[in-house]
């Protein structure tokens, strides 16, 4: 596999990659208002593999965020207890929407440079046609 | 000018060593095969990566990583091919 192919075929799984950790920031921000739901978040792991597709990422297992769920006062919630209180999730809107953006920008990036490579191939294709 | 004959063919076998490419030679017909094998595996690759696609089983960018890949493939074996037939027109055009 030639470099630009190689490196096509990188930026792809890049992209997959971000595209992944898209959905899961889209899971949790569906489950925002779940009550006892944890957050879940996703590592990023270099292919092992040096040489035929070394450099490659692939996501990690995923895992549930261990940050501590917030006690929601609602007395008329079905799932309170004795005192009104039940256990909410640990979601933040905030760091979910920051997460998205960085996943698009990152998601953009990947495909700059699989842009660039397909490009390069085209034009050095196009020299040994005239 | 004095020339010695002995040293000019050495010189000349020297040249030809050197020009004369290293490592196994693979013949001709057999590199042609590997690239339309090869040409063939890409352009069945993009096709049944465009199939998934298309009934949501492939996501998007595995769809264009194949397409593009056998985009390339067949830009590649356009211009090999233009460029033979205009050498064997160039043969075929020599005055005998």
């Amino acid at each position: 596999m030639s470099d630009l192919s190689s490196s096509m075929s990188t930026s792809a799984s890049g992209m997959a990659a971000q595209a992944a950790r898209l959905r899961l920031v889209s899971e949790n921000i569906a489950n925002a208002d779940t009550p006892g739901f944890q957050r879940k978040v996703m590592s990023f792991e270099a292919v092992s593999d040096m040489f035929e597709n070394g450099g490659r990422v692939q996501t990690g297992p995923v895992q549930l965020s261990s940050a501590e769920r917030p006690q929601v006062f609602d007395p008329g919630h079905p799932m309170a207890d004795e005192n009104g209180y039940y256990q909410g999730s640990n979601v933040d809107l905030m760091i979910e929407i920051a997460d998205a953006r960085e996943a698009q920008r990152s998601y953009e990036a990947n495909l700059k440079m699989f842009d660039q490579s397909r490009q390069m191939t085209s034009s050095i294709l196009e020299l040994l046609r005239r | 000018m004095e020339t010695n004959p002995h040293i000019a063919s050495q010189l000349y076998t020297n040249a030809q060593n050197i020009a004369r490419p290293e490592g196994p030679q693979s013949s001709g017909s057999t590199l042609f095969a590997d690239m339309a094998n090869d040409f063939m595996a890409t352009m069945q690759a993009g096709e049944s990566a465009a199939i998934a696609g298309l009934t949501g089983k492939a996501d998007a960018q595995t769809v264009v990583e194949a397409l593009a890949a056998s985009e390339i493939a067949i830009q590649t074996a356009v211009s090999v091919r233009d460029r033979v037939v205009e050498a064997y027109q160039e043969i075929l055009r020599m005055p005998v």
